[in-house]
């Protein structure tokens, strides 16, 4: 990514400026903070001493699972209204009738809403780094769970930056977003528990290319993902690829998605004449 | 592909039309604007004028016909269009989160020009437009006339050889009004080829060489300003003052065959005079001899308020 896009230049400024980006981030960290704060308080005081050796195991976890949501939840907002915004303070025009190219226009604010993303990300290392010191997590599955939770959330801006292409009003491009990034969420896990619960049903038991389907379903999603990566999950036998760790799979799922969001969003600014 | 130096034409349209679903914003419109020319765009809100310069700025495109700038296609060269306009809107929102050199630099950025071509450029505009002092001050801190000169400033940071103005004085008060035809009179001395529209005629009628007028998607007229005087021949306007009503008076002038139209402001009546000039002399006497009390009767050349007038007339149901 150039980083002397002028519009990432730009966004940058205005976005890191105002109080936005410091309340984003100290809400995010706050949040983080006391969410864990309080669960390592009950933890404490009703734990066996055996597992508070060990305390990092459940912590961990935890911590991951509130800031993947976090992230399902903020990263859409974060790019949901770069162009219509754009379109509704009427800037879009002298943007357009620039030589601004569509791909400076589209990696200077995917790039910057990537900003806000690196940000939050970076502001839960201090509390990440605090579990880990409580034992029982491995540094290398902390780093594959940073990555999975990245590009879920490169995922999530690109394709917001697409609902932002497709509609005028911010507004509704936010309700989009966060539609599409609850509907790849939250899908595939129902479609898996619909096909489980279709499989109990039959008499012979579920057949393995039935149990893979629901499998494959699950490889898609980033909390299944994370889930894989605590120590004592096992994967189930006879799936498809099982040499294939689950956070690959989802990470290469999510990066398709991705190139596919932002060539989408390309052309669309390609043809953008033909739809203003 | 252009040839871009040996042209005098620099704005070219022809046979364009553009639809809004079926409507016909603009229909049919040929023009052609020479290098250097100040070219006012007259017409009513509505008119087409804004669509029309929307095509040439290359943000849309027309349904019908072939517009261009510099000999560049704007359907198929719209970077090299872009590389030679400079596009001032209407209607137009500013960052206001910037300081007004940021968001100047943002735009040089845009438009290629290196760090320290920017940074000479964005001293140059901001100089011409009088806004140097405001130099660090935050976009959402200037009046709405100086937000005006600070989108024009915009618009002149690549140095464009040719610039689209839309609406450039409106909404302003009188004195941003005049300080923003100040600064057209200091483009059109630059030698650049302007197109500026306004609805308010007398906005252009100082410094435009050469006019089009658009009513309901039609252009009606287009060339030099004399050649369309020239071929109104005939066409006199009589400023006459009366003292107290002018009811009596637009009531006796309304009788007359010979005066076909009369617009009043307050006690002064502007009407169009069809007659032999050597006739004009009878209405006057006609005028006494219905108690007409008057304390003016001139014979003046039709202005550009009067050539809308007369070539707008019954354009539009």
């Amino acid at each position: 990514m150039n980083l002397n896009n002028p519009i990432l230049v730009k966004e940058m400024r205005t976005r890191m400026r105002g109080k936005r980006a410091f309340l984003v981030l100290t809400g995010y960290v706050t949040l983080l903070s006391l969410i864990i704060g309080m669960i390592y308080i009950i933890f404490k005081n009703n734990a066996p001493t055996s597992l508070l050796n060990n305390a990092g195991k459940i912590l961990t976890p935890v911590l991951v699972y509130v800031q993947m949501g976090l992230i399902c939840l903020m990263a859409p907002t974060f790019s949901a209204s770069a162009i219509s915004s754009e379109r509704e303070q009427e800037t879009f025009d002298l943007l357009i009738a620039s030589l601004a190219k569509p791909s400076t226009i589209l990696f200077g604010k995917v790039g910057a809403a990537l900003s806000y993303l690196v940000l939050t990300l970076f502001g839960s290392l201090p509390l990440i780094a605090l579990t880990y010191s409580l034992g029982g997590v491995d540094l290398g599955d902390i780093a594959k769970v940073y990555l999975v939770m990245f590009v879920a959330g490169v995922t999530y801006c690109s394709l917001s930056f697409l609902w932002s292409t497709l509609i005028r009003r911010g507004v509704l491009a936010q309700l989009a977003s966060l539609f599409a990034v609850i509907f790849l969420v939250a899908a595939m896990p129902a479609l898996a528990l619909f096909f489980s619960a279709l499989a109990s049903n039959f008499s012979s038991g579920p057949s393995s290319g039935f149990l893979n389907l629901v499998f494959l379903l699950l490889r898609t999603n980033p909390f299944a993902a994370i889930a894989s990566l605590i120590p004592g999950i096992p994967t189930p036998p006879g799936v498809w690829l099982p040499d294939v760790p689950v956070w690959a799979s989802q990470v290469l799922f999510y990066l398709v998605l991705t190139a596919l969001s932002l060539y989408l969003s390309l052309k669309r600014l390609e043809r953008v004449r033909k739809w203003m | 592909m252009s040839n871009n130096d040996q042209t005098t034409s620099m704005i070219k349209l022809e046979n364009v039309t553009k639809y809004y679903k079926n409507f016909p914003a603009v229909n049919d419109v040929s023009l052609e604007i020479n290098r250097g020319e100040v070219f006012g765009f007259i017409g009513p809100n509505g008119a087409g004028k804004t669509t029309t310069i929307k095509m040439l700025a290359t943000l849309m495109l027309p349904s019908e016909g072939k517009l261009s700038i510099g000999g560049y296609d704007i359907e198929r060269e719209p970077y090299e269009v872009r590389r030679l306009i400079g596009y001032m809107p209407d209607s137009f929102g500013v960052y206001e989160d910037l300081l007004v050199w940021e968001y100047l630099d943002y735009f040089a950025a845009l438009y290629k020009l290196g760090p320290a071509q920017r940074k000479r450029a964005i001293s140059d505009v901001l100089e011409l437009t009088d806004l140097s002092i405001k130099r660090d001050s935050q976009v959402m801190s200037l009046s709405r006339g100086m937000k005006q000169r600070l989108c024009l400033a915009k618009t002149l940071l690549h140095d464009p050889e040719v610039l689209l103005l839309d609406e450039p004085a409106s909404g302003l008060d009188p004195h941003a009004r005049i300080e923003i035809r100040e600064l057209i009179r200091e483009l059109c001395r630059m030698g650049k080829t302007v197109l500026v529209s306004s609805h308010i005629l007398t906005e252009l009628a100082d410094f435009c060489t050469s006019i089009g007028i658009i009513e309901a998607g039609r252009l009606l007229a287009a060339g030099r300003i004399d050649d369309i005087t020239a071929n109104l021949a005939g066409h006199v306007v009589l400023e006459i003052t009366v003292k107290g009503d002018p009811a009596l008076a637009l009531e006796s002038l309304a009788e007359r065959p010979e005066i076909s139209r009369t617009t009043c402001d307050g006690r002064i009546i502007r009407a169009e005079y069809t007659g032999g000039s050597e006739d004009v002399d009878e209405l006057l006497e006609y005028l006494i001899r219905r108690g007409v009390r008057l304390l003016g009767f001139t014979r003046t050349e039709a202005d550009l308020e009067d050539i809308f007038l007369k070539i707008t007339r019954g354009a539009v149901a």
